[in-house]
């Protein structure tokens, strides 16, 4: 049961991911490499507010969610003005960047020894937030506000902007709407909800390291939305459900680890390909890669 | 020191030069961001290896028959997956999505049947030559040598023969080359057996001098990118540049600060480019927005 529970809570983890991701990804149509430095950026630093300035936990959601923005504007303002693979190029600077910086610059960030002890919020001061039932009504209170959030935003005229950006940039150019600032503004709203993810795994786990949050991770955020589908909040969630549920499902065909490890990825590269080839708006989802 | 410095970097440099020529042979050309090359200058070693180890081939021997291999791989890429992509006009970003899931399959393949630890092909210590003052191994002779030879033989093939125009051209407007009745998926064809037989070459030799896992295509890949934008997309001579200026960046920053920040040096140099010279030094003007 307590495993079930777990599974829960690093689906709803997952869910708030590849939603915001969605946002870049499927409504914008940039490919961002660049995820999981924002995941990452976004665990360091409520680590550094949990235990170095002890904020309470909503300061800590707060600084959070503004830090992640203002890191993501390092990326968002000189690279969303460049074109299509320029811009998967600059994520993927960015994504190596910030993954030396965490895993170097041992002073501050402990580098590849990671950040244990990590301690467990408080709600409002006096809930104290432990163990998993309770971790898992956090997350998913926090996976309903970010799916409460990005479906008011896809379907106000905010939103509306985006989709037609999506489809013909040119367009939306022409009738006068700054189509830059909106990119940077969907990246920025896109990053803080992918800081707050961070947050939520960096108090779960109580321990974090850099290695989880290098490249590996992107590429996995990455397909998680495509397998998904994107342009709606189906796709990504289900994509999110599918690529935590896999390595469990393979675990009771009881292959060896090492195997299972591998062969798991294999699926996702195959899930990939053929969803590209076959069905390039995923599983679920709106809008074709085409 | 800096001479040494620069001896050192001329070497990895030319290594450099030599799989980014082979990255822009496919990205110049066809305008695929081919992340699956990232696994190709990992798989030769893994042939050598394999051939090494089960038929107890020589190392010559087991690197020819692993540079074909690899080519016929590099080829069954464009076969399977992006020619069918390309039949359905589909866009550059699925083309490039799709590759990463080739790259995604095939490192976990060889992960799975070689295991994740470093794997040595050389096990012998190479002799070292003092050469004007400067130290340098046999081994890196090897490599500066062949990647030179390399280099110059695909720069001018490139630039000067019937290929190379066809190449160009097939950038430029895929549908006007089909109409002047050149065979397009013939040409894209020999483009990725080429590109195959650098990323060959250049992974094997850096395989004989540090040994291989399944994850160096990864860093290697990435500088590759890097050159290709240093030095400019759109000219073959350009990676190369880009190769040898990253190569000596790198040694110079390991003298400097520590190897660990030797990724960071590189990925700053690339976002520096495209903030302020998205062209690369040598590249054609064009809008990039």
């Amino acid at each position: 049961m307590n495993y079930i529970v777990h599974i829960l809570i690093i689906i709803n983890i997952y869910v708030i991911l590849t939603i915001s991701a969605n946002l870049v990804i499927g409504m914008v149509r940039m490919l961002s490499l660049g995820q999981a430095a924002l995941y990452g950026i976004g665990a360091y630093l409520s680590v550094f507010a949990l235990m170095t300035l002890k904020l309470p936990l909503e300061a800590v959601a707060i600084f959070v969610m503004l830090g992640t923005s203002i890191a993501s504007l390092l990326v968002a303002y000189p690279s969303l003005r460049l074109r299509g693979d320029y811009f998967v190029l600059a994520t993927l600077g960015f994504q190596s960047i910030v993954f030396a910086i965490l895993y170097n610059w041992i002073p501050v960030t402990k580098g590849p020894y990671g950040i244990s002890g990590i301690p467990a919020p408080k709600l409002f001061g006096i809930l104290q937030i432990s163990g998993n039932v309770s971790f898992l009504l956090f997350s998913s209170v926090a996976a309903i506000v970010t799916i409460g959030f990005f479906y008011y935003l896809i379907h106000s005229p905010f939103g509306r902007v985006l989709k037609g950006i999506r489809d013909d940039e040119l367009a939306v150019m022409s009738l006068g709407r700054n189509v830059t600032a909106f990119k940077i503004w969907a990246f920025i709203l896109s990053s803080a909800f992918t800081g707050l993810a961070g947050m939520i795994f960096a108090t779960y786990i109580s321990y974090i390291d850099p290695t989880s949050f290098g490249l590996d991770e992107s590429i996995f955020i990455l397909a998680a939305v495509l397998i998904g589908g994107v342009g709606n909040l189906r796709g990504p969630a289900i994509g999110a459900v599918f690529v935590v549920l896999l390595p469990e499902t393979l675990r009771f065909v009881g292959l060896p680890d090492y195997v299972a490890a591998n062969l798991r990825q294999i699926i996702y590269g195959l899930a990939l390909i053929l969803l590209m080839r076959y069905r390039p708006q995923g599983l679920a989802g709106d809008y074709q890669i085409q | 020191m800096l001479l040494q410095l620069m001896l050192n970097g001329l070497v990895i440099g030319s290594c450099y030069a030599l799989v980014s020529l082979g990255f822009a042979l496919v990205y110049n050309t066809t305008r695929i961001f081919h992340i699956g090359y990232s696994v190709l200058f990992m798989c030769c070693p893994y042939f050598v290896l394999f051939f090494m180890r089960f038929f107890h081939f020589p190392f010559f021997a087991a690197f020819v028959i692993s540079i074909v291999l690899t080519i016929l791989l590099s080829m069954a890429m464009e076969l399977i997956v992006y020619q069918p992509l390309r039949r359905k006009r589909s866009s550059l970003d699925v083309m490039m999505v799709s590759s990463i899931g080739i790259m995604i399959i095939v490192l976990n393949l060889i992960s799975l049947l070689f295991g994740n630890e470093t794997q040595i092909l050389n096990t012998n210590i190479s002799k070292s030559v003092s050469l004007f003052g400067l130290i340098i191994t046999t081994t890196q002779i090897i490599q500066l040598s062949v990647n030179m030879i390399l280099i110059f033989a695909f720069a001018g093939f490139l630039k000067y023969s019937n290929f190379g125009l066809r190449a160009r051209a097939m950038r430029d407007d895929e549908t006007l080359f089909t109409i002047f009745g050149n065979n397009i998926n013939l040409s894209r064809l020999s483009l990725f057996a080429a590109s195959g037989f650098l990323a060959a070459v250049g992974g094997g030799l850096i395989a004989y001098d540090v040994g291989m896992d399944p994850y160096v295509g990864m860093p290697i890949f990435l500088v590759s990118v890097v050159a290709l934008i240093i030095g400019g997309v759109g000219r073959f001579e350009a990676p190369v540049i880009g190769g040898f200026i990253i190569g000596l960046l790198q040694s110079i920053a390991v003298w400097s600060f520590s190897a660990r920040w030797n990724d960071a040096i590189t990925f700053s140099l690339l976002i520096l480019f495209l903030l302020f010279r998205p062209r690369g030094l040598m590249g054609e003007k064009k809008r990039l927005a």
